[in-house]
């Protein structure tokens, strides 16, 4: 039985690998196939002459640019929310944080990071309704709302990069500043978060393909399918990855479905862009850190 | 300079508790809003309960169900999938092809939810529709390979990182004394990364229940108590997707915050036992 | 006995020890890893039933030599070998480079015994048993006796036998190292290589291990690196110093003529 056990293992692992991999080509495949040919600059920009579009001159009515732009704008004020308090707790949990308060902490920030997109939508939701009944009734869900909810969602993830870049370092980098005469917020600015640059940073792209990626958040706090480019972050707005959701279950025609498949590709190619750099900040900075004088 | 000092180091403590205060007030606005429901006691209805709107029956029991098989059965494909490609990566495949395998794993985590479904739906669909010839297509199974298939790139790196970590020492004695690879793995290297694999999974099935996306796209959202894994079903999350267009006074509205509730509780159960995994004294060394 | 054929005609030497089949035989063998030469052209014979102590300066390749035995150097990348390398397995000497010879068939027969103990995440018992694991043995009352077996010859056994299923990690240095030894036994290899065997361990323990050794000469060929002069005196019958990639001097007789080692390293450890 045992022989029969370690002779099927390798095999198997062969098939997994083999199963894995068809299956990752066939999804890129798929979407290449059908949407490669949509690539252009009239799935962006419709109509409407690009130059006109990109000055906010004219709207865009049959291309992805709103939705370019309202993703952009979301990442944008979701990663600005999200990193001041993100590094900052990061900071205060690597550096100033002991025992049992923080195994309290840590715990309430594992929970957060596991509670599932959609409810950090519906809470997002229900604070908009909050201020909005107890604050001003201009409040409705709308590019800010996401863009905070967002922020909630990515926070976890933030602080505990931060933490364990900081976390990391080996304990004659952290004692030699002080040493010398630095007070430990000197330290913390001027030796440990230089050195833990690389950790951090791809902490805060990889935060930012994944609000550039979410669609449960912000289909309950105010993306919309029609909202043109943003006016003001009080607004509606429209999102990339939201057009795909409603192009697959509302496409009038082939061509908007192969609109569709388009934006599937953006995102894709958006994501991988991100993902990419993230991996390459955090080999090219370890690199710089660790081996140049 | 000491007053500044003072208040950088306190906005660092403030922010650790805002963050904290998050993560409670998300659970509390779930219970505040969704209070009506407890004061008629209706909560534990809710739970064991049919959703049948045209008699005023609001019960989630049916989405309860969706959830849980759809992420089950996610696992049930995507763990042998792991186990036996974190295996592949860290031992029994050839080194450079096993690194491909990672690079492409890796680069797996970036997919998002969404395309996987609108892929799914065009592409997986028809062809369960066609295989099976039972219903539309749009049902548990289609879910749950779409889930497998979103799941396994954590599950796998997190896999491999065990493996990875089996001190050099065990590895080589099982060399010396003549063990091929697939013996190295069955006998020393997963025993030893049992903990990791299971915390793992663990989290792996966190996920799996949390995902909105793919069973709002290809499940089929059906409110009925599906029968079989071809049946059209529907989550938790795809239902509180559904409803938010709903009246917000409406009791239909408040069931919305008894599915946030579950869920919240759900994932927090999970994140509690896999750090109890770290306190458990599994291995002496 | 290691000579070259140059230095049989000066040093005139002991036919006892001709008496010793020859176990090993090494031609030109010249091993680098990547860029790095590390054995240089080798040529060496190495004699049944002994035990041949290898010296020499640290990093200068005395585990790569040992590895070369039993081919364990194969998993490091960029890692190239020449020559020839022979063991007389049943009569006959086979090259244990060759393509067609099975892999864990050679570590059968050629055991190692590492510097610092490694005893898998097991209990005793399992561990010793680990070998027979691995070939497939089945019959649970076979396993048992050779472990017991494997465990009296390697002095462990009385010191054990009520606590079979403790974790093996919890025993002392020295019983770990014993453990090994028995784990590395338990097959019957005809060939022993240990690599520093007591340098991890107090000199009580490591009495015990060379007293161990010199018991088991009558079943196996040993060759053990090491750096105690004492030690060397004591058990070794041949000592060969590998130095800049080749064996220079040492020779097995009466004299026990042992090279000399520079000042700085005695004791060292």
């Amino acid at each position: 039985m045992n022989r029969v056990l370690e002779k099927s293992v390798t095999g198997f692992s062969w098939i997994c690998a083999m199963v894995l991999l068809g299956t990752v080509f066939c999804i890129v495949g798929y979407l290449l196939i059908k949407g490669l040919g949509t690539i252009n600059i009239t799935l962006i920009f419709g109509e409407t002459d690009p130059k006109d579009a990109l000055f906010f001159r004219k709207q865009v009515f049959d291309g992805l640019f709103p939705a370019i732009l309202g993703t952009f704008a979301l990442v944008v004020l979701s990663v600005s929310f999200a990193i001041p308090i993100g590094f900052a707790a990061g900071i205060y949990m690597a550096e100033y944080c002991r025992g049992i308060v923080k195994r309290i902490f840590s715990l309430f920030f594992d929970i957060l990071a596991g509670i599932p997109s959609i409810v950090v939508g519906l809470f997002g939701f229900s604070v908009a309704i909050f201020l909005h009944n107890y604050f001003s009734s201009r409040i409705y869900p709308c590019l800010l709302i996401s863009a905070l909810s967002l922020a909630f969602l990515v926070l976890p993830y933030l602080i505990r990069t931060t933490q364990v870049s900081l976390e990391n370092l080996p304990e004659d980098i952290r004692r030699t500043a002080p040493a010398l005469g630095a007070t430990k917020l000197q330290n913390i600015f001027h030796v440990l978060i230089p050195r833990s640059l690389s950790g951090i940073a791809s902490g805060v792209i990889l935060s930012i393909g994944r609000c550039a990626e979410d669609t449960a958040v912000i289909m309950l706090t105010g993306v919309v399918a029609t909202a043109g480019v943003p006016k003001s972050v009080f607004s509606n707005y429209e999102a990339l990855p939201f057009y795909i959701y409603y192009i697959s279950s509302q496409y009038s025609d082939k061509q908007k479905l192969l609109s569709g498949y388009g934006a599937a590709i953006i995102l894709l190619v958006i994501c991988g862009l991100l993902f990419a750099i993230a991996f390459f900040i955090k080999h090219r900075l370890t690199y710089h850190v660790l081996y140049r004088p | 300079m000491k007053l500044i000092d003072h208040s950088i180091e306190k906005f660092f403590w403030i922010a650790a508790v805002l963050s904290l205060s998050i993560t409670v007030l998300i659970f509390g606005f779930m219970v505040i809003l969704g209070f009506p429901l407890f004061k008629g006691g209706q909560f534990f209805e809710l739970l064991s309960q049919p959703w049948l709107p045209d008699y005023g029956t609001y019960g989630i029991y049916h989405m309860i169900v969706g959830t849980l098989s759809i992420a089950f059965i996610g696992l049930v494909f995507a763990f042998p999938l792991s186990l036996g490609c974190s295996a592949f990566i860290s031992v029994l495949g050839p080194k450079r092809f096993g690194q491909i395998l990672k690079k492409t794993v890796q680069m797996m985590t970036g997919i998002p939810t969404v395309i996987y479904g609108f892929v799914g739906i065009f592409l997986l669909v028809p062809i369960i529709r066609e295989l099976f010839e039972h219903g539309s297509g749009m049902c548990i199974l289609s879910a749950s390979i779409l889930l497998a298939i979103l799941i396994s790139p954590t599950m796998i790196l997190f896999f491999s990182d065990s493996f990875d970590q089996v001190p050099k020492p065990f590895l080589d004695a099982v060399d010396a004394l003549g063990g091929n690879k697939a013996q190295k793995i069955l006998y020393v290297i997963l025993p030893y990364s049992l903990r990791g694999v299971i915390t793992g999974l663990v989290l792996a099935l966190g996920r799996a229940m949390g995902d909105t996306m793919i069973a709002l796209m290809v499940a089929g959202n059906a409110v009925a108590l599906p029968d079989s894994v071809l049946d059209s079903a529907r989550t938790l999350t795809a239902h509180i997707a559904l409803i938010i267009a709903a009246d917000f006074e409406s009791l239909e509205f408040k069931t919305l915050f008894a599915c946030g509730i579950i869920l919240y509780l759900f994932t927090t159960f999970i994140t509690l036992s896999v750090r109890s995994f770290d306190l458990m004294p599994w291995r002496r060394k | 006995m290691f000579f070259t054929d140059h230095e049989l005609n000066f040093k005139g030497y002991n036919n006892r020890f001709m008496e010793n089949k020859v176990k090993i035989k090494i031609d030109g063998l010249s091993f680098s890893y990547g860029e790095h030469p590390v054995l240089n052209n080798i040529t060496a014979r190495f004699s049944e039933n002994t035990i041949t102590a290898i010296v020499g300066p640290s990093g200068k390749g005395k585990t790569t030599f040992l590895m070369t035995l039993n081919r364990l150097w194969e998993s490091i990348p960029e890692a190239r070998i020449e020559g020839k390398v022979e063991i007389r397995f049943s009569d006959r000497f086979y090259n244990i480079y060759e393509p067609s010879y099975p892999l864990p068939r050679l570590r059968r027969l050629v055991g190692m015994v590492f510097q610092v103990p490694n005893p898998l995440p097991m209990s005793i018992y399992k561990n010793v048993g680990f070998p027979l694991k691995l070939a497939g043995l089945k019959d649970r009352n076979h396993i048992s006796m050779k472990v017991e077996t494997a465990l009296k010859r390697a002095f462990l056994w009385e010191e054990v036998k009520d606590r079979l299923t403790d974790d093996a990690l919890a025993l002392s240095g020295g019983q770990q190292q014993r453990l090994c030894i028995a784990r590395a036994l338990i097959l019957e290899p005809e060939i022993l290589l240990l690599d520093e065997p007591t340098s991890s361990l107090d000199a009580g323990a490591g009495a015990v291990i060379e007293e161990l050794l010199l018991s088991l000469k009558s079943r196996c060929t040993l060759l053990m690196v090491s750096h105690y002069l004492d030690q060397l005196k004591r058990i070794a019958d041949t000592v060969m110093e590998l130095s800049e990639g080749k064996f220079i001097s040492g020779f097995a007789g009466d004299e026990k003529n042992i090279p000399p080692i520079p000042a700085a390293r005695e004791g060292e450890k």
